[in-house]
């Protein structure tokens, strides 16, 4: 029962996400490819979709365990972006690492290696809170400054009024089923959904309620159809009862529906009471009574006009004869959601059959257009047509395919997309802090920057002091093993433990630390100043314009990567202007209902544009390697979806094209192969943010052998 | 107290194609798959280890139903075939080979998967206009004022299965019969959407295949009690025989009490309170005149006992599958009431008698006018009826998807010879906007194409299983086979006697050369409708069935090349 412990931080939580990115790289952008998954089940499954594919593994590992979580979260919310959630997340931890193995080769070998893991458990703990607080604070200050300007909107605006644009929809849903469904059937399952959206959309107000719904009953509205190829699949007009009629009496015109849920006839005794039987007489007349009771409803059903029912349960044997006699179409054992969709498709509430009174009280019916019976693999539903006073005009999508798992991933694709199509019709609230005292900083000298830094480390270790003086008892820092027992007693004393294990060598080390920590910040300049020294490179980037990049081979993409790093290179152009705008309280703003930008990764390379832009006016050292190591991340995603491109679509190319047309200010989203939703992205790169936090700030993983107190912690979430 | 386990890790395979084991398991099972194609296609025996009964078979839905296939890219293929036949009854096998030959066809080629996906899509896209369209080489329109055709559909059915074990007359004499058990399902009266009816298949185990015979009506089988007493035959005044039907149990069970509970007093029997209500509902039915009494369930033995009395004939255990042909046959509405039947559930019948076959007794009731007939179905053995059943099943549902789409395809590997050189006579030159859209370019779409036509080819030759050599025709691309051994100073003209649909005999000089040497050439198909006249007897496969194989195999091996890796859930 030994508790064995791992070192967290960076260095693990890389080595997990890289094992998570080298499974979903493969099926990243148009590109990818399926996976197969087997379900303990023995179900085979095909699937594109990160968040899923990554819960499927089942991964054992803390730290990818806690990755996996947060994209399922960010998932839940979007619908989309797994996948590059956990390449974007990769590269910031490559990053930060790159720049850590920079500062310790600085150190020097003299700290013991244990002691140099905490005190970088240390400093990343105060990245990430920096971290949090650049994403709370600069990044929504960037893209509701700079980025904002570039959206493009899924509405077409013709004067006063605000359309939704048929094509722009066209274009997001085939960049979302790139991602998201196999290669063959991208085109015609977007075109799919892009039809179900509009059919089902009665006015274009209520299409927000049309999407909830949709979102939340899309199980009910699809209908998988196994061994029909996928082209076989369609959209039908109305809803389908997953079930067939008991009885089944044809007729024309509008119906008349009712909604039951519960046995029409009444049982020989209800719950909590008793029937005393005396006599056989009685017995006999109790029964007749209730047949009677169930010939009566029925009529007075039939007399109200009442054309179908539709039942939640079982009906007796006698109900469908007197429905049969009546000429009532019966339909019994409706899952009941889809008793509640229907329910709020019409309007109804459930029927309560009343045996006391001799009369019958109806209260709620519904018209319906037909209801007949609709053959879908091999079994035969019931189809029901409405006619609709509500936003949402009812349809169901029948999915064909060869095989149940591909029917089952083009029914949760569909799934998606509904959530995708939600997030961009959202307005998205950014809040920021103004940046209007950074030119007063831009002004000081490198000492106020020191001293801001030494009061943050002051602030530190006062923290680990205040700890350690609680955990005195725990003196035994030399013998880890003496500690553990208290580690698996109580877990949740795990943290404060080990920190304040990590602040007793620093009793004796505090001025070396400290030392150190002031020539890690002194690496800031040093580093900048390396970077300049490889100036003649930019020489090749200002060199090249328009159609003379084309000529640029794949093998630059190493200069691409160094001429991104020179934080203060090139000549800033729209600084002043963003400084002089901006006030010194909270503002806020918001990225519009709608707002898109094309595929192929431009987002984030304006993003990264901008935020290399705002690192080269930023004077504060932190900042500015945050700003540049989140600007270096987001490359990671065009650079995998121009993976496999030569020439002219080459990562190289497109990213150079990109830069100096922002630099001419001339960028337009040109090419109209697909548009994505901003909000999403946005969404994405903070929850990203925010797994990094989480990753960063774990120092030490400790397995513990107890059992688990409920099942799955991992599922609850 | 239960235990929480927590989840093993799954397993994650990647390179899956090019992995020994999987192209072994692969090809393992094609060569099962292919080695039971067509007539002359070998048996499979199926047993299990531990005891049972051993199946024989070389159809696909057992096949594939009994194997137990383990990796998932197989799961994938056979579901795949599986839901197919589901839906079609025909063509599971083609389905099944041509996936795998193309799948490994593809894999051999050094192109990236996105490429071959698409252009086999286009490809595909090219065969199924093809046929569809009027100018289709290899389809033949079906003639239903004239049976010939249907006949040829239906023994082309039953010769591919050779487990049923028939000879040429018994071939003969099944298809006829399963051809009057449709086309008495057919109702007379059409209306605007006519609905066939329904045909019931009655085993008769361990006879003579000649013994089969079809009737119109319903048989049930005869429980051996009521042998002993004598067969009550009551002459009627009027033609009918009146029929109630009964869906819910007559056995004298209580009714469930409800949620509440219930109290009976000492000496106060349920049983008896129930069966009085029994007695009075037969009072009703002989009140009623009621002939035939049919239950779903079980008629408890003193009704029945009261029933003979008055010489009303009660069936029951009939069971929910006859519920439904019972009611179309007598026009009966299923009664679910003890207590008061409405008159207008009764149903007729023409007549009912009891008949011998084998050493069983039926029931058989005889109908006034209806779309329901029976097929008494013989054959030697457990098995080889099993497979005569499955074989009677596809050719009734093959006749029903002919009906829909009177249209019927060439058999016996012609319609697959004759496909590949017509793709391969339009891959001569592509369309610069078909390689721009597909995004290839001219050299790639070609072998791409070369590939598909040679898995089609390959499905053809799989026909063969005797070492024949395979050629064909350079004027309509049909298919001809010889014997291996010939001698080499033969020539081919000699030895060949009619292409293997039976379209085409020797008579023209038709410019054979072995298939695998095929070059393109356009292929003729102006003359098939009056060959086919001209004819005697020919091979055909359903349309509908074929066509969808053809595009559910396609659409299969994409997957399957599409396919990156693997995650196993081992919980």
């Amino acid at each position: 029962m030994a508790a064995t412990t791992t070192a967290g931080g960076l260095g693990a939580a890389l080595q997990a996400a890289e094992v998570l990115e080298s499974i979903v790289s493969g099926c990243v952008g148009p590109e990818g490819r399926q996976v197969l998954y087997t379900k303990p089940t023995g179900d085979v499954l095909f699937s594109r979709d990160g968040g899923h594919l990554l819960e499927a593994l089942n991964v054992e590992h803390p730290l990818a365990r806690v990755i996996v979580t947060c994209v399922s979260m960010n998932r839940n919310v979007t619908g989309d972006g797994s996948k590059t959630f956990i390449l974007l997340l990769c590269d910031l931890l490559r990053g930060l690492k790159a720049i850590t193995d920079k500062e310790r080769g600085s150190f020097g070998g003299s700290i013991q290696s244990q002691q140099r893991h905490w005190k970088s458990c240390c400093q990343w703990k105060y990245i990430s809170q920096a971290i949090l607080t650049f994403q709370a604070h600069i990044l929504d200050y960037i893209v509701a400054q700079y980025l904002s300007k570039h959206f493009l909107s899924i509405f077409s605006f013709s004067g006063e009024e605000k359309k939704f644009c048929r094509r722009s929809l066209e274009l997001l849903l085939d960049a979302y089923f790139c991602g998201r469904v196999g290669r063959n059937n991208q085109k015609f399952i977007s075109q799919l959904t892009c039809d179900y959206f509009y059919k089902c959309l009665s006015h274009e107000d209520g299409k927000d309620e049309m999407i909830d719904l949709v979102d939340e009953y899309f199980l009910e509205l699809c209908t998988a159809v196994t061994g029909l190829p996928v082209s076989s699949s369609r959209i039908v007009s109305g809803f389908v009862i997953h079930r067939d009629f008991s009885v089944y009496c044809p007729a024309d015109g509008d119906m008349r529906i009712i909604i039951v849920t519960e046995p029409i006839e009444p049982a020989l005794s209800t719950s909590g009471s008793e029937l005393v039987v005396k006599s056989e007489a009685q017995f006999q007349a109790s029964q007749i009574w209730i047949t009677e009771r169930t010939a009566t409803i029925m009529n007075d059903l039939q007399s109200k006009g009442i054309k179908l029912l539709l039942s939640r349960v079982k009906q007796h044997d006698a109900v469908i004869y007197y429905a049969k006699l009546n000429g009532i179409s019966v339909v019994e054992c409706i899952p009941s959601e889809e008793i509640s969709l229907l329910c709020r498709i019409v309007a109804l509430s459930p029927f309560m059959p009343s045996w006391a009174t001799s009369q019958c009280h109806i209260s709620d019916t519904a018209l319906v257009q037909f209801c007949q019976p609709i053959l879908l693999n091999s079994k035969r539903y019931v189809h029901l047509g409405f006619l609709s006073t509500h936003s949402f005009i009812p349809h169901c999508l029948v999915l064909c395919g060869p095989v149940q798992g591909l029917t089952d991933q083009h029914i949760h694709a569909f799934h998606g997309a509904f959530k995708v199509l939600r997030q961009v019709l959202k307005v998205l609230y950014l809040s920021y802090k103004a940046q209007g005292n950074n030119q007063n900083e831009t002004s000081n000298s490198v000492t106020h920057r020191d001293n801001k830094q030494s009061y943050h480390l002051t602030e530190v270790y006062r923290a680990l002091f205040e700890r350690q003086c609680l955990g005195s008892v725990l003196k035994s820092e030399g013998d880890p093993s003496g500690m553990q027992p208290h580690f698996r007693a109580t877990p949740g004393l795990v943290l404060s433990s080990i920190e304040s294990e990590n602040s007793t060598p620093s009793t004796t080390h505090t001025h070396k630390i400290k030392g150190d920590f002031e020539s890690l910040i002194c690496t800031y300049p040093n580093k900048i100043g390396i970077i300049n020294a490889e100036e003649p490179l930019v020489a090749i980037r200002c060199g090249c314009n328009g159609d003379s990049l084309i000529e640029i081979p794949d093998g630059y993409v190493s200069v691409v990567e160094q001429t991104c790093k020179m934080s203060n290179t090139t000549t800033g152009m729209t600084s002043k202007e963003v400084f002089q705008n901006t006030s010194k309280s909270y503002c806020t703003s918001f990225i519009q209902a709608g707002s898109v930008l094309p595929v192929g990764g431009h987002f984030e390379i304006l993003l990264h544009y901008y935020l290399l832009d705002y690192s080269r006016q930023c004077q504060q050292p932190e900042i500015r390697m945050i700003s540049s190591l989140i600007a270096n991340a987001l490359l990671s995603v065009p650079k995998t979806l121009y993976t496999a491109k030569r020439g002219n679509k080459s990562f190289c190319n497109v990213y150079l094209r990109t830069v100096h047309a922002l630099q001419a200010k001339q960028w337009m989203a040109a090419s109209q192969t697909g548009l994505e939703s901003v909000a999403c992205k946005y969404q994405l790169l903070t929850s990203v943010l925010h797994c990094l936090t989480k990753l960063l700030t774990v120092d030490l993983v400790i397995r513990i052998n107890k059992q688990p107190q409920k099942t799955g912690d991992d599922e609850t979430e | 107290m239960s235990r929480v386990k927590a989840k093993k890790p799954s397993l994650c395979t990647c390179e899956l194609l090019t992995k020994e084991i999987i192209s072994k398991s692969l090809s393992i099972l094609r060569a099962v798959v292919t080695s039971c194609y067509g007539p002359s296609g070998r048996l499979k025996q199926l047993h299990n280890g531990v005891g049972g009964s051993v199946c024989t078979t070389s159809s696909s839905s057992l096949l594939f139903s009994n194997l137990s296939v383990t990796h998932p890219i197989l799961k994938i293929l056979t579901t795949s075939v599986q839901n197919h036949v589901s839906r079609f009854s025909d063509c599971g096998l083609f389905t099944a080979i041509l996936c795998f030959n193309l799948v490994e066809h593809f894999q051999r080629l050094n192109l990236s998967t996105a490429t071959v996906i698409k252009i086999s899509k286009h490809l595909l896209s090219l065969c199924t206009d093809y046929l569809n369209s009027e100018s289709c080489g290899c389809r033949i329109s079906v003639d239903f004022s004239n049976m010939k055709t249907l006949l040829c559909l239906v023994q082309s059915i039953l010769t591919s299965k050779p487990a049923c074990l028939l000879n040429k007359k018994e071939t003969d004499h099944i298809s006829t019969l399963i051809l009057k058990a449709f086309l008495l399902t057919i109702p007379e009266k059409a209306k605007d959407h006519a609905v066939l009816g329904k045909s019931i298949i009655v085993p008769l185990k361990d006879e003579r295949v000649m013994n089969s015979a079809v009737l119109p009506g319903i048989v049930i089988e005869m429980p051996e009690v009521q042998l002993i007493r004598k067969f009550p035959i009551k002459k009627l005044p009027s033609d009918a025989l009146k029929v109630a039907l009964f869906c819910m149990s007559m056995s004298g069970d209580i009714s469930e009490p409800g949620e509440g509970t219930l109290v009976i007093s000492y000496g106060v029997s349920l049983e008896s309170a129930v069966l009085d209500q029994l007695l009075n509902l037969g009072n009703r039915l002989i009140t009623d005149h009621v002939d035939i009494v049919v239950c779903q369930k079980v008629i408890h033995p003193a009704l029945k006992q009261y029933f003979h009395q008055h010489h009303i004939i009660t069936i029951d255990r009939v069971g929910i599958s006859l519920m439904e042909p019972l009611c179309e046959m007598t026009g009966a509405q299923t009664i679910g009431s003890l207590s008061f039947i409405s008159p207008t559930s009764y149903g007729y019948v023409k007549d009912l008698c009891s008949t011998n076959f084998g050493s069983k007794h039926y029931f058989h009731l005889i109908p006034n006018d209806s779309t329901v007939c029976s097929l008494l179905l013989c054959n030697r053995n457990e098995t080889a009826w099993n497979e005569l059943k499955l074989a009677c099943q596809t050719a009734l549902h093959v006749l029903q998807l002919t009906i829909r789409k009177p249209l019927a395809l060439l058999g016996g590997g012609c319609t697959e010879t004759h496909l590949a050189s017509f793709i391969r006579h339009k891959g001569i030159n592509v369309p610069e906007c078909i390689l721009k859209v597909n995004d290839c370019t001219q050299t790639e779409y070609k072998i791409v194409t070369n590939a598909f036509c040679n898995a089609l080819q390959s499905i053809a030759c799989s026909l063969e299983h005797d070492k024949g050599k395979i050629l064909t025709d350079r004027k309509y691309g049909h298919f001809w086979s010889i014997p291996p051994d010939f001698p080499s100073n033969v020539k081919w003209q000699d030895l060949v006697s009619e292409c293997g649909c039976g379209l085409y005999g020797n008579q023209e000089e038709l410019n054979w050369c072995l298939l695998q040497d095929i070059h393109s050439f356009a292929p003729q198909n102006s003359s098939i409708q009056q060959a086919t006249n001209s004819t005697g007897h020919l091979t055909l496969d359903c349309f509908t069935a074929k066509l969808h194989g053809l595009q559910v195999a396609v659409e299969t091996a994409s997957l399957i090349l599409d396919l990156s890796y693997i995650i196993e859930d081992k919980n």
